[in-house]
């Protein structure tokens, strides 16, 4: 088991009903998996740097997940394949941060 | 010889301080016992790192250490994946 950080930007365009589901279904995959997720953050609705299949914004969605590496492949995959996740990343860390993360401080000031 | 240069190097700094090899201190910003933790998403930190065009500064210029430049790349390259940073020009 190693603890990653993990970034998921969700298509612009979906109802909350509809993340909240796509949000349990990525969650299902991660616990039968014989993951955990040890907490979560919303980021909300942000401006795009730059374009990404021509949508301006995305939904950004944040957790913090204790998971063994090689069952990452197939999450990963599973993501690519689902077009209502624009983009993700799996990060590794050693230590898993405090939260509030540094987005949300920022965005409170 | 040898040793007029010994003596050279032994006078306090406030001597030494019109020579042309007057050694400056050059340290590394994330090296400190206070400095802060590089990561991608503090975009604001990153963001004093590129150039008016995106470009990631050579660490000759911001005085990074070796190890820690490697940190901040790798750093600003996520955050660009995650469209946080742009590629081509500087947001903020």
């Amino acid at each position: 088991m190693s603890k990653f950080e993990t970034v998921i930007l969700f298509n612009p365009d979906l109802s909350n009903l509809i993340i909240e589901k796509e949000e349990k279904n990525i969650i299902d995959n991660i616990e039968s998996s014989e993951g955990k997720i040890i907490s979560t953050e919303n980021w909300g609705l942000r401006n795009l740097s730059y374009k990404i299949s021509n949508y301006k914004k995305a939904f950004y969605k944040f957790y913090q997940v204790e998971i063994n590496g090689s069952s990452i492949e197939n999450l990963k995959k599973i993501m690519t394949q689902n077009e209502k996740i624009l983009r993700h990343l799996f990060v590794r860390v050693e230590n898993h941060q405090e939260l509030p993360t540094k987005m949300m401080i920022d965005e409170e000031k | 010889m040898k040793r007029n240069k010994k003596n050279l190097r032994s006078k306090p700094r406030e001597d030494r301080k019109n020579s042309p090899f007057e050694d400056r201190k050059r340290f590394c910003a994330f090296s400190q016992i206070n400095s802060p933790v590089i990561d991608y998403k503090d975009t604001k930190l990153l963001s004093r790192y590129i150039s008016e065009k995106g470009k990631i500064t050579p660490s000759r210029i911001t005085n990074v250490s070796s190890k820690k430049q490697k940190e901040l790349a790798r750093a600003i390259k996520r955050a660009r994946f995650l469209s946080l940073m742009s590629y081509t020009e500087k947001l903020f």
